[in-house]
């Protein structure tokens, strides 16, 4: 094994293992976040337009078929 | 006392990483060796740090340019020449950055890949609605890339029998067999290969002085026709496309960085869009030169690309005509390294189950399974006889439009969610320019997208 010479002791060691964020960081919960304002309006803006690029996408393969 | 003795004794590194669960432990590995580049301040360290540190932004953009780009940007130059697409590639360049530059601040800072933040920070309808979309589009897009290599191997007298399970072997030796260190090296070693259609263009004997000009009078030699804009639209949709967000923020992951690393990320993204531009802008005037004007404006068969290959052939020689065969079997390997991978990561995020490259395959069997799959499917939809391959590209691409701007407005959420992003939420400027962005795309995805299925409407 190499040798790093910036790794003297366990300390350093554990000092590397936190800077490099060497665990698992999906562990920690994250929260949902809070829908309002210009995002609510967004969502909506969202779900219609998949809606309707769908009802035109099913439009248009039937009429391609 | 006995913390004393423990911080003045020696630590045996190998001892230490055994206690790492094996993900972590190559990731360790890696990152002690970065974290040494970083210590040292000579100038070739920090030439060797870059290159340490160049991976996922090269890799995603370069695979970008996968087979259906390929043919597209062929498509291009020999109906358009190059006389409005090569500044607009140009364009392209910073669109494509600051787009994927986010996916890189969201993986140092987070530690999470898209599906996963997704589907934790705006439930499980967004969450599965994204990981479906994303899914169904990258098997799709499989089925291209694997258009691609049985055609390009075609060229050279290979079977699509043995030109798929070759593209097979392949793949799943870089993707299963490889650990993400040695996995992403070869994979940039592969993507290198797409800068074969660079010197392709001095086959071609271009007229350098009208690609300059191109640049400062930048107008369209038919005007505005509605196939113009399909083109130009089927461009965009080549040039950003909903698996590159996934695909880099979970590499990123998987590779390790932290906010320490954000301006590499950055210089990574940036020389990879750079790359992708120069090789996109290589393919325009081969065929701009070339194949443009051969045919009488209208006729279809400047977009048969078995014509614009033996138009090549005939006009400058065999040699280029192999090595554009083999930049397109490059091209669908290369992506199809990068989407199977996408897949897996995704599906990975999105139920928690281990996710990375570093997980050796029967230990993260359940990882690798969904890419695996989208691979197998989309190879034996290829070998299908009679299979309509024409309409399944349009349903991948149609299923890209409409998933494009739902994956732009998360992107541009979570870039600027205070909550998990902290300091390093989007400045003013880069929303400025992602929400401009963002509306450009989202008009030309869905027009693009409608263009498709009702191609007389514009």
């Amino acid at each position: 094994m190499k040798n790093y010479k910036f790794i003297k002791n366990d300390k350093d060691w554990q000092n590397f293992i936190k800077k490099e964020k060497l665990f698992d960081r999906s562990a920690k919960p994250i929260r949902r976040a809070k829908v309002k304002g210009l995002i609510k309006f967004a969502f909506w803006f969202l779900r219609i337009y998949v809606i309707v690029m769908v009802v035109l996408i099913i439009l248009g393969f039937l009429h391609l078929l | 006392m006995a913390k004393e003795i423990k911080e003045n004794e020696k630590v045996d590194i190998q001892e230490k990483l055994k206690e790492l669960p094996i993900e972590f432990r190559l990731r360790a590995i890696d990152r002690l060796n970065i974290r040494e580049l970083r210590k040292k301040k000579t100038k070739f360290s920090k030439f060797l740090l870059l290159l340490a540190l160049i991976g996922p932004g090269v890799i995603v953009m370069i695979a970008d340019n996968d087979a259906g780009g390929v043919i597209t940007y062929a498509q291009t130059g020999s109906i358009f020449g190059i006389g409005f697409f090569i500044p607009f590639m140009l364009l392209m360049i910073p669109v494509a950055y600051i787009v994927q530059e986010m996916t890189i601040r969201l993986a140092a800072v987070t530690g999470r890949g898209h599906a996963e933040l997704i589907w934790k920070r705006y439930g499980k309808f967004w969450g599965a609605f994204s990981l479906g979309d994303l899914v169904i589009a990258n098997a799709l897009t499989l089925i291209t890339e694997f258009i691609g290599i049985t055609f390009g191997m075609g060229l050279f007298g290979i079977n699509p029998v043995e030109a798929v399970l070759i593209g097979i072997a392949f793949i799943s030796t870089v993707t299963f067999g490889l650990r993400y260190h040695k996995w992403e090296r070869i994979s940039l070693v592969i993507a290198a290969f797409n800068l074969i259609f660079i010197p392709l263009v001095f086959f071609a004997h271009p007229n350098w002085s009208a690609v300059a000009n191109s640049l400062s009078t930048w107008r369209v030699s038919s005007g505005f026709t509605p196939l113009f804009l399909y083109v130009l639209l089927a461009s965009i949709g080549t040039t950003i496309a909903p698996w590159m967000l996934f695909f880099q923020q979970s590499s990123e992951v998987d590779k390790g960085i932290i906010p320490e690393d954000i301006n590499s990320g950055r210089r990574d993204t940036l020389i990879g869009a750079v790359v992708m531009a120069a090789v996109a802008i290589a393919i325009i005037i081969l065929t701009g030169t070339v194949v443009y004007g051969t045919v009488s404006n209208g006729s279809t068969a400047s977009y048969n690309i078995q014509f614009i290959i033996s138009t090549m052939g005939s006009k400058i020689g065999s040699l280029p005509v192999d090595l554009f065969a083999i930049g397109l079997v490059d091209a669908g390997l290369i992506a199809a390294i990068a989407i199977t991978a996408s897949t897996s990561w995704a599906v990975g995020e999105a139920f928690n189950w281990p996710k990375s490259i570093n997980l050796p395959f029967l230990k993260g069997r359940k990882f690798y399974i969904p890419g695996l799959v989208s691979m197998a499917f989309a190879a034996i939809i290829v070998l299908i006889p009679n299979i309509p391959l024409g309409f399944l590209n349009l349903t991948v691409q149609v299923i890209a439009s409409v998933f494009m701007p739902a994956a732009l407005l998360f992107l541009l959420l979570l870039s600027n969610d205070k909550r998990i992003m902290g300091k390093y939420t989007n400045k003013p400027w880069q929303n400025i320019a992602s929400i401009s962005i963002m509306i450009f795309l989202v008009t030309a995805s869905s027009l693009y997208g409608v263009s498709l299925v009702f191609p007389n409407l514009i």
